[in-house]
C-alpha cells in the first residue's frame, strides 16, 4: 500500500474544538492532577500546605536582607509611583520574580510532563493535552500563594495598589497562554528529543537575564538602544505590565502587553498544533 | 441491537528502532534513525454489539493487546476506522495512576478520574471499595506505607467497581488470587447482566467459552475467525492442537541442561494405537516416550517425567523409574516408555519436564526442563467433573444422622 493511499486512510484528526470540548469534560482529572501535584510537593512534610505562603516570605525576607542590609540598596526611582512612596528594592525585584517564577517553573516542570508519564500514557487514555496543563496549573496556584505574600509586602512597605490593578487578570491570563503554549511545544519536543529537558535549565537563565526583573527597561534605555532588543521579548511586557499595576500604581504599557498577548495566541497555536499533531506517537514512543 | 465498537480493516504499525536515537548527539551523528515497521494489526475488522461480553484469543503476539490498546484509544491506528460508542473503562493494570505519597482515599479519586469515573461515583461506591479492600483506617494512610497486598486489594477493589458503558479487561487481572478471580468474574457478570459492553483478553478458553457470547481469534494481527465464542475457541483449540501434533509436543520455551553422557534424543506422546500424538482425552491411555542415546555404557540411570499446568506452571504429578524399582542400564540408542492407563487430567494444556538423571552418583545426564507440551480435551463418553484432574468418587446419601 503506497504511502499516500496510507495517509489517505488514515482516521481523521480530531480538530482542536472537538480537543478543546475533550479537555473540557475531563476538568475532573485536571483537578486531581493538580491536588495531586501540590499534595506530593509538600508531602510529608512539617509545614505542609503553609510551605506555599512561607517560601515567597522567607524568599522576601531574604532579598531584603541581602539588598536593603548588606548591599545598601536604594529604593528603586527611575520610575517612582504617582504618589512617591518609595518602593525597596527587595520588593521591586520580588514582584518581577514572582510572575517570572510563574512562566519560568511552568514551562521548566512542564517540559517533561509528557515524558514523565509514560507509564499513564501506556495505560489509560485521556487528552494528552492535560499533562502541560495541569503543571500550569499547579504553578498558578503555587504563583496565587506568592502573589498574596507580595500584596501583603506591598500594603505594609509601599502603599495601597491603585486601580490599575484591574488589569492583573489580564496580564496573568497573557503570561498563562504564553507558558501553556510554551508548555506545549516543549513537552512534545522532549517526547521526541530528551536532550530538550537539560537544555530547558540554561535557555530558562538566559531568558531570565534578557527580562528586566532584576533591573528596569528604563534602566537599560537610558544607557543603550539594547531595550528594543528586550521588548521583543514577549515575557518582558508581561514582567513589566505586572510590576507598574502591582507596585508602581502605572497603568500598564499597552502596546508592548498588547504585543505580548499577540506573542501568546501565537505561542499557543503553534504549540497547540505541534502537540495535536504528535500525540498519537507519544504513548509508543515514551 | 446497537454496536458498540465498530472496526474496519484497522492496521497498525510498530517501529521496531534497530538502535533508538534518543539524544542529540545520535540524532546528529546518525542523520536517519534505522528501523522496519512491524505490523501488529493487519486490517482487523471487528463488531462488537452493545451489551455483550467478547472475547480476544489469540498466541502471544498475536496483536490482542494492540487490538485492545487500540479500543482504549492509547494507541492511534495507521489506517481503517475505529469507533468506539460510549464511555470506555480499560483495565490493563490495576492501581493505574496511584501515587505513593498519597492516601488510599485520595488515590481511590484520582485513579478513578483516570479510568474516567467521577467523583461522585467514587463517591457513591467509597464504602463498598473500602470494605472490600479490607483496609480499614489504611485508607487515610499514603500508600507507600500499605503492604503489597493491601495494595493490590485497593487496586482491584477500584478495579471492579468502576462503572463504564464500555469495560476493556486484560489479562492482568487473571493474575490475582483465586479470590480475587472469582470477585473479578463475579463482577463482570454483574455488568453483563446491566447490560455492559465487555470486552476481554484470555489465555483461559474456559473463561472465554463461559463468559462471553462471541469472540474474535487474531493470528499474526488478522482476524482468523469471528463468531459464537465456542465456535472461535473450537477452531482456535483445533489450530494448537494441529501445530503441537505438527511440532511433535516441543513447548516453545523451556531449557535444557545436563553432561550430555547419555542424552534425551526426543519425546513424544503415544496414545494407545502407539501414535504419536499432541492431544488426547481424559481417562484414555497415555504414554510418555523418551528416546535416548548414550556416548557410552552407564548404568545407574533414572528416568523421571514432570507434568505441570500450562496455565500457572503448577506440578500436577511427576513420576521416576527408580522410585518404580527399575534400575536402567542403557547403552546405545532405544526408548524409555512411561504409561498411564488412564489419563487423569482434566481439559486443558500442559507442559511436561523429562530428565535422565544418575542415582547413587547425583548428577544430571539431561534434562530437558517444561520442554514438551500436550493437550487435554473433554472425554464426552465421561460424566461431567470439574477442576484440573479427574479422580472417581462416589456419592451417598443417609437419611438420618450417621452415627459418629
Amino acid at each position: 500500500m503506497g504511502k499516500r493511499e496510507a495517509a489517505r486512510q488514515r482516521p481523521p484528526r480530531p480538530p482542536l474544538r472537538a480537543e478543546a470540548r475533550e479537555l473540557w469534560r475531563s476538568r475532573e482529572l485536571i483537578g486531581n492532577l493538580v491536588r495531586r501535584d501540590l499534595k506530593v510537593k509538600h508531602r510529608g512534610t512539617f509545614l505542609g500546605m503553609l510551605w506555599s505562603l512561607t517560601t515567597p516570605l522567607l524568599t522576601v525576607g531574604l532579598y531584603y536582607f541581602v539588598f536593603k542590609v548588606i548591599l545598601g540598596a536604594q529604593p528603586v526611582s527611575d520610575y517612582p509611583r504617582p504618589d512617591g512612596h518609595d518602593i525597596p528594592f527587595a520588593v521591586y525585584f520580588f514582584c518581577g520574580l514572582t510572575i517570572w517564577n510563574f512562566f519560568g517553573n511552568s514551562v521548566a516542570l512542564a517540559a517533561s510532563s509528557v515524558v514523565g508519564s509514560g507509564y499513564l500514557l501506556n495505560k489509560v487514555y485521556f487528552p494528552r493535552a492535560i499533562l502541560p496543563l495541569s503543571v500550569v496549573l499547579s504553578s498558578l496556584v503555587t504563583f496565587g500563594f506568592e502573589l498574596c505574600v507580595l500584596m501583603v509586602s506591598v500594603l505594609l512597605v509601599v502603599g495601597l495598589p491603585s486601580a490599575h490593578m484591574l488589569w492583573l487578570p489580564v496580564i496573568v491570563a497573557v503570561a498563562a497562554l504564553l507558558s501553556y503554549g510554551l508548555a506545549l511545544l516543549l513537552s512534545t519536543l522532549t517526547v521526541f528529543l530528551r536532550d530538550v529537558a537539560h537544555f530547558i535549565g540554561v535557555f530558562l537563565q538566559l531568558w531570565f537575564w534578557a527580562t528586566p526583573i532584576i533591573y528596569s527597561l528604563q534602566f537599560v534605555a537610558k544607557r543603550s538602544g539594547f531595550s528594543r532588543v528586550l521588548k521583543l521579548n514577549p515575557m518582558t511586557g508581561v514582567v513589566v505590565s505586572f510590576r507598574d499595576v502591582v507596585v508602581l500604581n502605572h497603568a500598564p504599557p499597552f502596546r508592548l502587553l498588547a504585543y505580548d498577548a499577540v506573542v501568546a495566541v501565537a505561542m499557543f497555536a503553534a504549540g497547540a498544533y505541534v502537540f495535536s499533531r504528535s500525540q498519537r506517537l507519544f504513548s509508543e514512543i515514551v | 441491537m446497537s454496536i458498540a465498537i465498530e472496526c474496519h480493516g484497522v492496521w497498525k504499525s510498530y517501529r521496531i528502532y534497530h538502535q533508538r536515537s534518543h539524544t542529540l548527539k545520535e540524532k546528529v551523528l546518525s542523520r536517519r534513525s534505522r528501523y522496519d515497521d512491524f505490523w501488529a494489526l493487519r486490517g482487523v475488522d471487528l463488531e462488537v454489539q452493545a451489551g455483550t461480553t467478547f472475547g480476544i484469543i489469540g498466541a502471544n503476539g498475536s496483536g490482542k493487546s494492540t487490538l485492545m490498546k487500540s479500543l482504549a484509544r492509547i494507541l492511534a491506528p495507521n489506517r481503517g476506522s475505529l469507533t468506539v460508542n460510549g464511555t470506555v473503562s480499560p483495565l490493563l493494570e490495576l492501581g493505574t495512576g496511584f501515587h505513593p505519597e498519597l492516601t488510599g482515599r485520595e488515590n481511590l479519586f484520582l485513579g478513578g478520574s483516570l479510568l474516567g469515573q467521577n467523583r461522585a461515583h467514587i463517591q457513591a461506591r467509597f464504602d463498598d471499595i473500602v470494605d472490600f479492600a479490607g483496609i480499614g483506617e489504611f485508607i487515610d494512610a499514603p500508600v507507600k506505607n500499605y503492604s503489597s497486598g493491601m495494595y493490590a486489594r485497593l487496586a482491584f477493589a477500584l478495579a471492579i467497581n468502576v462503572d463504564p458503558e464500555i469495560l476493556l479487561v486484560d489479562e492482568v487481572l487473571s493474575v490475582g488470587d483465586e479470590s480475587f478471580q472469582m470477585r473479578c468474574y463475579q463482577r463482570i457478570a454483574e455488568l453483563r447482566m446491566e447490560g455492559r459492553t465487555i470486552v476481554m483478553v484470555s489465555h483461559n478458553l474456559d473463561t472465554i467459552r463461559s463468559m462471553c457470547s462471541h469472540a474474535v481469534w487474531l493470528e499474526h494481527g488478522t482476524v482468523q475467525l469471528a463468531g459464537e465464542s465456542d465456535a472461535v475457541a473450537a477452531g482456535y483449540l483445533a489450530e494448537v492442537h494441529r501445530d503441537a501434533s505438527q511440532h511433535s509436543g516441543l513447548a516453545p520455551s523451556g531449557s535444557r541442561h545436563g553432561t550430555g553422557r547419555v542424552e534425551i534424543t526426543g519425546v513424544t506422546f503415544v496414545d494407545r494405537n502407539g501414535v504419536a500424538q499432541g492431544a488426547f482425552r481424559t481417562n484414555e491411555p497415555f504414554t510418555v516416550r523418551v528416546q535416548y542415546r548414550a556416548k557410552e555404557r552407564t548404568d545407574d540411570i533414572a528416568c523421571g517425567i514432570a507434568v505441570l499446568s500450562a496455565q500457572n506452571l503448577s506440578y500436577l504429578f511427576g513420576h521416576s523409574s527408580n522410585a518404580a524399582g527399575l534400575d536402567l542400564d542403557l547403552d546405545g540408542e532405544g526408548a524409555i516408555e512411561f504409561t498411564l492407563p488412564s489419563l487423569p487430567l482434566m481439559q486443558g494444556s500442559y507442559v511436561v519436564t523429562v530428565a535422565l538423571e544418575g542415582v547413587k552418583q547425583p548428577g544430571v545426564f539431561d534434562m530437558h526442563d517444561r520442554r514438551y507440551s500436550f493437550l487435554v480435551f473433554e472425554n464426552p463418553t465421561l460424566s461431567l467433573q470439574a477442576g484440573m484432574v479427574r479422580v472417581e468418587g462416589s456419592w451417598t446419601v443417609s437419611p438420618s444422622p450417621v452415627a459418629a
